[in-house]
């Protein structure tokens, strides 16, 4: 069974449609590379399988392991396993970052029937998985992004995934924005929770991620649909040939 | 209908037929109090400074003053004991509770007696002061303090003192105070270099409608410091109409941290004069404001004297058909240079039927000053939420995360543990969802 079907799936914002039929279909285990120019529709997909309220699904369908993901309240979604690693990860003045997860890590237990888990478990995990994304101990202990810089955020969204252990994890645009270290940190933190049973969705404007994050598929998206998919090498084309070409095609 | 308080009161005549035998000054100030009452009456519409305010079944009534101390309610116990490690005096219906009194190995150089007694036993400190300061033309139910007080404290610390435990004082309602009034009253004064801590605490119980009018006065002496909590969780259907009034001296520092989370209809004035070279006053208040409540802060900072700073930091949460007003004054007098004064309001509106009003007023007279103020009323933040959502928590416990966050800051000044603790129970309380604010803490 795939873990995710997109069928035609139509989405707007405001009224404006920004999605217009995406089509696209993700086996476990599989990493798939969206790249785009700006305003293709990337956040907008992104934003719509987690399932922002301000967007508007007008027409398809999106099959999540069998069920009717549309159907569900995105804390549902993320109980089920899906999660949206964001472009702009919001800060949360007054929330510490461990009660922030430690609610998380219980709500996605309690919704597989597990019991809550206890403090030392909980401390020895994070642990662990802080220092697959070399994250900060300190930056633990203080409010939810507050003050954090852009790098910082990011591994925390990258720290946050490795926490949750997602079934399918779509990180939207989370290579932007950061220098070489950085990107190697968090690359490094996707590349060891790759397993036969996680996939991955990367939104990504520049090809560059894509050299240390080897994707089994390549999809272009621009104007809202997926002109072309394929392996890997479609995204060394793409760096040489830019998305002008596919604009055209397009349009 | 008329409103039985309205014409020539009631008030009046309740206070002709009390006939208290008291000094001549303290008669005089009571005759004061009540003949400030009778001027203007209860607020109404056209009084600029209470134009929000319906006073409604406020007026319907006559509550007379409760005789005699009412028991602790049974509920109300806990509340009567908070902040243990501290002096603390107990009035229930504006009565001393006398047995609730912890005043053993009072520190020397700190007085803590009850306001009756003091009257009689310490007569020139309270004769110099008491209803000296609070101004009593555009607060009526000051006025009906001053004439109706029946005991309250007097809290003295003598030049020098340091106090190092805060002085509790909790003012209660019980089911025999149902349609009665209570007014306490409070006076504090710090002498040159003295510290001290004031916890002041009202609650009674719910369902049944009740009045307490209280007036706090503060002289603050020169390079003094006084720390004010001022708690208002009054019953559901309470009426709570009252007043702070701090004179500050050269280089005297205030800090008056309100939470106002009770009551039917709720209102606390607070006046700070800085009057003195260097002085320092910081104001900061949270009100939690439920279905069918009225909450009102009305601040008074007035920069008397040059080289002064003020901050007033107040946030409210609105749920339901909820109302509150912040009314937040600055005036800087026409010496009053090098002034720092700064003041924000923010509100959180959990409803769309929820009102807050904001209204910030600066008058100012000298050129050479910095005032900054801000207000802003607001929704929880969508993206903010989506984020908590995304994260597998659920709707309701999002919202409760975020208003808890909205409302820690001011959580976090209140500067006494045991006392914070508290405060972050009540905010639980009136959060959305079921997160564990201990945790939170």
């Amino acid at each position: 069974m795939a873990m995710l079907e997109i069928r035609n799936l139509h989405a707007a914002v405001e009224g404006e449609e920004i999605l217009k039929g995406i089509n696209l279909t993700m086996n476990p285990g599989e990493v798939h590379a969206i790249m785009g120019p700006n305003g293709s529709g990337k956040s907008t997909l992104a934003k719509v399988l987690a399932g922002h309220e301000g967007y508007q699904v007008t027409a398809g369908q999106v099959i999540y392991e069998g069920r009717d993901l549309l159907e569900l309240a995105p804390e549902e979604r993320a109980r089920e396993g899906l999660f949206l690693g964001f472009q702009y990860p919001v800060e949360i003045p007054g929330v510490a970052n461990t009660y922030f997860l430690k609610a998380a890590v219980n709500a996605i237990r309690k919704h597989r029937g597990e019991s809550e888990m206890d403090a030392m478990a909980f401390l020895k995990l994070i642990r662990e998985r802080m220092k697959l994304v070399k994250m900060d101990e300190a930056l633990f202990k203080r409010p939810v992004n507050e003050g954090f810089s852009g790098g910082e955020k990011k591994r925390n969204e990258i720290f946050q995934m490795a926490v949750l252990e997602p079934k399918l994890a779509i990180l939207d645009e989370t290579d932007s924005g950061l220098d070489i270290d950085a990107l190697r940190t968090v690359s490094e933190g996707v590349n060891a929770l790759r397993s036969p049973a996680r996939s991955f969705l990367l939104i990504t404007h520049y090809q560059r991620l894509l050299n240390y994050i080897q994707p089994d598929f390549v999809h272009v998206l621009v104007k809202g649909q997926i002109v072309k998919s394929g392996g890997k090498e479609l995204a060394q084309e793409l760096e040489q040939s830019g998305y002008a070409l596919f604009e055209e095609n397009a349009a | 209908m008329s409103a039985v308080a309205e014409a020539t009161s009631v008030y009046l005549q309740e206070f002709r037929e009390l006939g208290r035998d008291e000094p001549a000054w303290l008669s005089q100030r009571r005759e004061a109090g009540i003949q400030a009452f009778e001027a203007v009456g209860f607020p109404h519409r056209r009084m600029e400074a209470w134009r929000n305010l319906k006073p409604g079944a406020l007026t319907q009534q006559h509550f007379r003053a409760a005789d005699a101390v009412g028991a602790v309610p049974m509920a109300l116990a806990p509340t009567a004991a908070l902040v243990p490690d501290a002096w603390r005096l107990v009035f229930v219906d504006g009565h001393l509770s006398a047995g609730h009194a912890v005043l053993d190995d009072l520190p020397e150089g700190l007085t803590v007696r009850p306001l009756r007694d003091a009257v009689v036993q310490d007569g020139a400190m309270p004769e110099a002061h008491l209803g000296r300061h609070a101004v009593l033309d555009n607060h009526p139910f000051a006025g009906l303090n001053s004439a109706f007080w029946a005991d309250g404290a007097l809290i003295d610390v003598a030049p020098g003192t340091v106090v190092d435990r805060p002085v509790v004082l909790v003012f209660l309602s019980s089911e025999s105070a149902a349609h009665r009034a209570s007014y306490p009253r409070v006076l504090v004064r710090a002498g040159e270099h003295a510290e001290i801590r004031i916890i002041q605490m009202h609650a009674g119980p719910d369902a049944l409608p009740y009045l307490v009018c209280p007036v706090t006065e503060i002289i603050a002496e020169a390079n003094s410091s006084v720390r004010l909590n001022h708690i208002q969780e009054e019953g559901a259907a309470a009426f709570h109409l009252g007043l702070v009034h701090a004179e500050l001296a050269r280089d005297a520092r205030l800090h008056v941290h309100g939470l106002s989370d009770g009551g039917k209809l709720a209102r606390t004035d607070i006046f700070v004069n800085l009057a003195g070279e260097g002085a320092d006053a910081r104001l900061d208040g949270l009100y939690l404001v439920g279905d069918g409540q009225y909450a009102d802060y009305h601040t008074w900072v007035r920069h008397q004297a040059g080289h002064c700073s003020s901050q007033q930091l107040f946030k409210g949460v609105l749920s339901g058909k909820a109302e509150s007003v912040f009314d937040g004054l600055i005036h800087v007098h026409k010496g009053a240079q090098k002034t720092d004064s700064r003041q924000q309001n923010r509100n959180l509106l959990l409803s769309p039927r929820a009102l807050a009003h904001s209204n910030p007023r600066l008058e100012i007279y000298a050129d050479d000053v910095k005032c900054a103020h801000g207000s802003t009323v607001g929704e929880l933040d969508r993206e903010a939420l989506f984020y908590l959502r995304s994260r597998g928590i659920g709707e309701n416990d999002a919202r409760g995360l975020l208003t808890f966050a909205f409302a820690n800051e001011m959580l976090q000044l209140i500067g006494v543990e045991a006392l914070r603790d508290h405060v972050g129970q009540r905010l639980a309380a009136f959060m959305p969802g079921d997160a564990t604010v201990k945790e939170l803490l």
